[in-house]
């Protein structure tokens, strides 16, 4: 260790250029504390590598195996040093050479490419050091654009997979699919399977990192891109991971945004042909949908996300299908939901509130959370459903009880109640 | 109930810069101009503005600048919205606005709108109403509001809203307490907070505060001082800091200051680091804490730092 600490910076930066040249297909980054490398090594059960048994001291720096990249966050800082200087040459280089080429110089244009396939390599690997330096995202786009070729534009999908794998919040990352997205769906013949790999990327990405609102952003983001197919697809599919994940806000939103977008392609169809075909099969992907939060909610007890989720189904129910406006009725033919249907609705809600009070005594937060949960979500159903001929009937003698909760759970948002009662 | 050590985060703030060598330190240098926005004003909101280096600081933001008008993150680096906004609130932290040319920057910021009302962060097309509460709030410290087209800005951020009363970051996304600060202090700025349900965005606003008294910025997440600046100054924009318990939040960032050294952290006994030091006292002066300046909730600058642009 002692020899590479004193060794220069720029050597461990053509170190780690050299490993991701003879590895294209490192799918990972990490950094590593030095007391893990031992333990790293162990773990592999595979003879060691040469370029890692070797007593050579940069193996202390670098952990290379099965295309996973560790580097040591004890070279981090001088390896960043050097990284960032050779990217700010390679730019000054590239700018020079652009100079050249406005002043009529001749023969610069191979010139030109090799400065950019410089700014290429020197971007890369500062941005697996510093995931959101920017300046060197937009050089590699100004880069791409010189030539800009299919397989280009799938190398930087490739590339900014790899950031993500270390830095799965980083924005630039993100934006730089985005951007590459945006340039290619004009022309491109595979739209739709690209989208569905971002998809999947999410999903995988989500999975290590929870609750991370720039990855299910950038899915959110994607649904303009899809066909009413994929969207039915991605409501099913996304499903079980739903249920597995029912403390994380952002799959819920999702849904939420699926399910608007499946309205939306609706509301656009029907605007020249009535489909009810349709509509019947659109009511009933939001009827299981109401069903499968209300399992989830009595099999996890006390998760906001779920009752957060559930307000949405239900304003969304009363918004979308409860519409009374003959206009509006007329132009999406829909039969709007009966006052019966919006009886039974409610009466499943009352029941869902009272079975969430059924453990009242007990001590446990999440009961408590439970009981809380149910009671504001109560509270969104007065607040939106109160215009609705039946509401008063069926909600007249709960309304006492859902005082009591709400003093009893959560007496801090009193002021909730009050400004419901006071229309 | 401890007290807030006003001096030892004013003297860690100041020494922040001399740990050159810190990992953390390097590798955000491309934020370097936010970072001090950050500092300074959390200084000056101590009210001690004056052991900061003004001259150092003024000509260093102007070093920042690039050719199209927009200033990038620290010298060198490319232009964006987030840095340029950094940048006039630094200038604006210490009355030297007038070293602009308000022409040329306030183009920037003109050029990066698109035809729907939306904002670019620069000219590579990323999307974001955070670009356009930037982009208004800098455009409006320059005095020149009118140079972009308010009604189209406004209308793309009303589009962002959600069936919860927040707002995200583009049509559909999900909503978020800093996405929320953001749209909601466009619409302040530009006088268009009627857009807003105040009810049903203030119950989801103080849904955020958690039993230990922090604020998280969305559902099932861990509280966190800088939702304490996030979530507070947008119900102070819509009046309903009355729906939370100031006391105990007050208590909550109290609690993640650093005793020893100064410095505010997310969480108590977390690392401190200069942006939540700044949330924590800005929360601090949202929630009128004693001998603080008074904090402007859609600037993000001290009330009379904002006062001195606009009633010169
Ligand atoms: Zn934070």
């Amino acid at each position: 260790m002692e020899e590479v600490s004193q060794a220069d910076p720029s050597h461990l930066l053509q170190y780690l250029d050299s490993i991701l040249d003879s590895d294209p297909f490192i799918n990972e980054v990490g950094f590593i504390h030095p007391s893990q490398f031992l333990a790293l090594n162990e773990e592999a059960a595979a003879p060691v590598s040469e370029e890692l048994s070797a007593a050579n001291s940069s193996d202390m720096v670098f952990w290379h195996r099965d295309h996973k990249l560790g580097i040591s966050t004890q070279y981090l800082v001088p390896l960043y040093k050097a990284a960032k200087c050779a990217f700010m040459a390679a730019v000054g280089r590239y700018n020079d050479s652009n100079l050249s080429a406005e002043s009529g110089e001749k023969n610069v244009s191979s010139l030109q490419d090799l400065c950019a396939v410089q700014v290429m390599k020197r971007s890369r690997a500062l941005l697996l050091l510093t995931s959101d330096f920017g300046t060197a995202w937009n050089y590699r786009k100004l880069m791409i654009l010189r030539e800009p070729h299919v397989s280009t534009y799938m190398d930087e999908l490739g590339f900014s997979k790899l950031v993500l794998s270390y830095s799965p919040k980083s924005e630039c990352a993100w934006s730089h699919r985005r951007w590459v997205i945006k340039k290619i769906s004009g022309n491109c013949l595979n739209l739709q399977e690209i989208v569905e790999n971002e998809s999947d990327l999410v999903k995988l990405i989500a999975e290590k990192s929870k609750m991370n609102y720039r990855a299910w952003n950038h899915r959110c983001w994607l649904v303009s891109y899809m066909s009413s197919e994929q969207v039915k697809h991605e409501i099913t599919s996304s499903r079980v991971w739903a249920g597995l994940n029912v403390a994380d806000n952002s799959c819920f939103h999702y849904r939420s945004r699926l399910m608007l977008r499946m309205l939306e392609g609706l509301r656009t169809k029907q605007g020249s042909k009535a489909v009810s075909s349709d509509n019947a099969e659109y009511y009933k992907i939001y009827k299981e949908e109401l069903d499968w939060n209300e399992t989830l909610i009595k099999r996890y007890i006390g998760r906001e996300a779920l009752w957060l989720y559930r307000r949405f189904l239900s304003l969304f129910w009363v918004d979308q299908f409860a519409i009374v406006d003959a206009d509006a009725l007329a132009h999406i033919n829909q039969t709007p939901i009966s006052t019966g249907e919006i009886k039974t609705f409610l009466d499943n809600e009352v029941q869902l509130f009272y079975s969430c009070q059924g453990y009242s005594n007990n001590d446990f937060e999440d009961y408590q959370a439970q009981a809380t949960f149910s009671a504001t979500y109560m509270l969104w159903i007065t607040r939106h459903f109160s215009q609705y001929a039946g509401f008063e009937l069926i909600m007249k003698l709960r309304l006492r009880d859902l005082q009591e909760v709400l003093d009893k759970y959560c007496p801090e948002r009193s002021f909730l109640w009050d400004f419901l009662r006071t229309p | 109930m401890g007290e807030l050590e006003a001096d030892k985060h004013v003297r860690y703030i100041m020494e922040v810069e001399k740990r050159k060598d810190d990992f953390e330190y390097v590798v955000t240098e491309h934020l370097r101009i936010n970072g001090a926005y950050w500092g300074l004003t959390t200084i000056d909101i101590l009210g001690k503005l004056d052991v900061a280096d003004k001259e150092e600081v003024v000509s260093w933001v102007m070093k920042c600048q690039h050719e199209s008008g927009g200033f990038g993150g620290n010298i060198g680096h490319d232009p964006h919205l987030v840095t340029t906004l950094n940048a006039v609130q630094i200038l604006a932290l210490f009355d030297s606005i007038n070293v602009l040319d308000i022409d040329k920057v306030s183009n920037y910021i003109v050029g990066l709108q698109n035809e729907d009302g939306s904002f670019s962060g620069d000219i590579w097309g990323e999307i974001d109403t955070r670009f356009s509460y930037v982009a208004i709030c800098c455009i409006s410290l320059l005095r020149c509001l009118d140079k972009i087209n308010v009604e189209k800005a406004v209308n793309y951020i009303v589009s962002c809203k959600n069936l919860d009363g927040g707002f995200g970051c583009i049509p559909g996304a999900e909503s978020h307490a800093g996405q929320i600060f953001c749209c909601v202090g466009a619409l302040a700025i530009t006088g268009c907070l009627h857009h807003v349900d105040k009810d049903l965005l203030g119950w989801w606003l103080c849904e955020r505060q958690v039993k230990s008294g922090g604020l998280n910025g969305r559902p099932e997440k861990l509280p966190d001082v800088c939702y304490s600046w996030w979530v507070l100054s947008s119900l102070t924009m819509i009046d309903r800091v009355h729906w939370i318990d100031k006391e105990k939040l007050l208590r909550f960032i109290l609690d993640c200051q650093d005793k020893e050294n100064g410095g505010i952290s997310d969480r108590p006994d977390d690392a401190v680091d200069v942006f939540h030091t700044y949330f924590g006292v800005a929360g601090l002066s949202l929630l009128e804490y004693p001998k603080l300046k008074a904090i402007d909730p859609a600037y993000a600058l001290p009330v009379d730092v904002v006062n001195r642009i606009f009633f010169k």
